[in-house]
């Protein structure tokens, strides 16, 4: 194959609870399509994050307590993970994930639990209920529509230089109150979608690898690529 | 028994009567009527008998009926609760519907939800608790792991001197200290190795240093011998072991429990640990390995859950999948029949199946296609999600139907290109699948 593209599956053996392990089977699944090579690797607890071994980075969502554990490990590889997005890698950051490339959320019981500040967004707490259920949000740069499951109790603000993923339609979103669920920087997706948000939406897989694609061989005729079909299972 | 004990006892007992008669029903609203008239009426109702709670995510109902098949070698008045009533309230119309035990010390083996352990310890102090296993299970209603443990820990705290026979294979159970006197039983039959659970697993750190653990083997999901590298922690001595698997196949397992050579009517490894519980309960109550054996080998109906259907001449296997652990167990399963076979995947999106279908994409489909699989057909609610999840696991699109209505599916089955006939349902597809056949006189009717 004449293009590759390598995966990082951030903490992929602890942020993994709600089918988040689709994201990265529709992205070789894509890949394949378009005649990319693409493989993957897992780096988790004490391993260290190096950018430029990697195209993508897809962090998922997890427990309370896996993600407890996460929010310190992650701190030594902040460095590393945010000269990645700003030098225009690709990012899929889901529930935990989203939450951790911010400044903090708040845990389970109320403590605040650091992110690496590579987005501008927080994450604050609903007192004792939660989002659950079908969301559908629309792309207002694409037009394109998205549809998901949330189940959060999180609630997150974006910062500067964010913008949503997209606007919500039906469900809740980032925080119930700004009509936003999740958010684009650069060449990062957060969403608080479940899971298999690229299996459920593969508009979005298509334009993260395009974007990698982009960016690892910016000389490329990618013409035959961009013409893979894709279309929600709405 | 109180004056309001007994009001609220033959309120609920007639109300069972009234419903059973002319509904064929009334598993739960006896329970309810009775616990409204009298609040305390579980501890009224169990005062004789010596009870063993049986709770965990996947496994529950067949480790109850097995451990009563076991139980029955050794003593005469068993009860036990039927399927589907694991609330408090069809727990209390369990033992309103109980004949009279004079004089006698009978045992009840309950299967209790993991949420409403703490509503049975309220009332009645158990014997023993069997816990089998807590994997993700239908999230949007359960929560995470560590919050289910500590649901039925909470439960356990109000029988601190009741045994806990639990599977020594799942780390979660070996994570907290608990005053209670705990028997461990597991598998002991592979060699050591040094592995990782794939990294789909849930549930793999070291509860004391929360490092990733490592296995010297593993049965199934983060089911195994784990250790911690960076610790030393690590699963705790099996009092019962299972040593040797001997055969697999989709209907049937041989194994060795303590040197014992055993066969069950039913496949899949998640049922030898069913097995293996219901063993280590029989042996805690004095039952023999022989008579344990003779329990397993006696009455096939017991593992009636996945009885074989004649549709036309097709031999249907329906199986009831519900969260990840349990489908890849079923894959699993499956993947010893010898024979061709037609694979179907129906997924309903209710609140009874889980609202959240996020799951499918944690199953192991990629094993389907390496099976000898003539026809792929996917259906139900949200066909367009199992559709897609079998084209990424690189299902052939020349053997894959698709087909919505549930009724076309039921319509297809006829006409499917192999005898054998795998049918994988979330709840509400697998009720309304049962349904059909039963309108069609391929079963009688009911959930079997």
């Amino acid at each position: 194959m004449a293009y590759s593209l390598r995966v990082c599956h951030l903490y992929g053996d602890l942020m993994n609870t709600y089918g988040d392990l689709g994201n990265i089977l529709v992205l070789k699944y894509l890949a394949r399509q378009m005649g990319v090579d693409l493989t993957s690797e897992v780096v988790s607890l004490d391993q260290e994050f190096d950018p430029d071994q990697f195209d993508i980075v897809v962090f998922g969502g997890g427990q309370d307590f896996e993600q407890s554990i996460i929010s310190k490990d992650i701190q030594h590889k902040k460095q590393a993970l945010t000269s990645f997005i700003e030098d225009g890698g690709s990012v899929v950051a889901i529930c935990g994930g989203y939450q951790l490339l911010g400044h903090y959320y708040i845990g389970a019981n109320g403590e605040k639990l650091m992110g690496i500040g590579a987005l501008d967004h927080h994450t604050d707490k609903q007192k004792d209920h939660r989002f659950i259920g079908n969301v559908v949000i629309q792309n207002e740069e694409t037009g394109e529509k998205y549809h998901g499951f949330e189940n959060h109790q999180g609630i997150t603000f974006l910062g500067k230089g964010e913008r949503p993923l997209g606007k919500v339609l039906e469900g809740h979103g980032n925080n119930g109150q700004d009509h936003t669920e999740g958010a684009i920087y650069k060449n990062v997706y957060c969403t608080y979608f479940h899971g298999p948000i690229l299996a459920r939406n593969n508009q979005i897989a298509k334009h993260v690898l395009l974007n990698a694609l982009r960016r690892k061989y910016p000389d490329a005729d990618l013409s035959q690529a961009e013409k893979v079909p894709v279309g929600s299972t709405f | 028994m109180s004056l309001k004990s007994s009001i609220a006892t033959a309120a609920g007992k007639s109300s069972y009567w009234f419903l059973h008669t002319f509904f064929k029903g009334g598993s739960s609203l006896p329970g309810k009527i009775t616990k409204k008239l009298d609040p305390d009426i579980l501890s009224t109702l169990a005062r004789n008998y010596d009870v063993i709670v049986i709770t965990g995510t996947n496994g529950k109902t067949l480790t109850t009926a097995l451990t009563v098949q076991v139980l029955k070698e050794k003593y005469d008045h068993i009860l036990t609760n039927p399927t589907g009533s694991n609330m408090e309230q069809g727990i209390i119309t369990t033992f309103l519907h109980a004949s009279s035990t004079k004089g006698k010390r009978p045992l009840a083996i309950l299967e209790v939800d993991e949420a409403n352990v703490i509503k049975v310890t309220q009332y009645i102090k158990p014997k023993a608790f069997v816990f089998t296993n807590i994997f993700r299970d239908q999230m949007d209603r359960y929560g995470e792991i560590y919050t289910t443990y500590q649901k039925i820990l909470n439960g356990v705290a109000l029988a601190p001197n009741a045994t806990i026979i639990a599977n020594g294979d799942a780390p979660i159970f070996h994570s907290k200290q608990l005053p209670n006197p705990i028997i461990y039983y597991g598998f002991d039959n592979q060699p050591d190795q040094d592995i990782k659970a794939t990294p789909n697993t849930d549930g793999v750190l070291c509860p004391q240093c929360q490092h990733i653990l490592h296995y010297h083997f593993i049965s199934y999901s983060n089911l195994g011998k784990y250790f911690c590298p960076n610790c030393g922690y690590e699963r705790p001595k099996l009092n019962f072991a299972l040593n040797k698997i001997t055969a697999l196949s989709p209907k049937s397992s041989s194994f060795e429990i303590d040197g014992e050579p055993i066969k069950i009517e039913i496949g899949g490894v998640y049922n030898i640990y069913n097995a293996l519980a219901a063993y280590t309960v029989g042996r805690f109550m004095g039952v023999s390995p022989a008579q344990a054996k003779q329990a397993f080998e006696k009455d096939k109906r017991i593992f009636g859950r996945q009885e074989e259907i004649n549709v036309d001449g097709k031999l249907v296997t329906l199986i009831l999948v519900k969260n990840p652990v349990g489908l890849n167990q079923v894959i699993d399963m499956i993947s010893t029949d010898k024979d061709p076979f037609t694979f179907i995947g129906l997924l309903n999106a209710n609140y009874a199946d889980g609202i959240d279908t996020s799951w499918i994409w944690d199953g192991d489909f990629e094993r389907l296609p390496k099976m000898n699989i003539k026809q792929f057909i996917t259906g139900g609610q949200r066909y367009k999600d199992i559709t897609y999840r079998l084209q990424v696991a690189g299902v052939d699109p020349d053997k894959h139907l698709v087909e919505p209505d549930l009724d076309k599916v039921v319509a297809m089955i006829p006409k499917a290109p192999t005898k054998k006939v795998y049918i994988l349902a979330t709840y509400t597809a697998m009720l309304s699948l049962r349904k059909t056949f039963a309108a069609k006189g391929f079963i009688k009717g009911g959930m079997g």
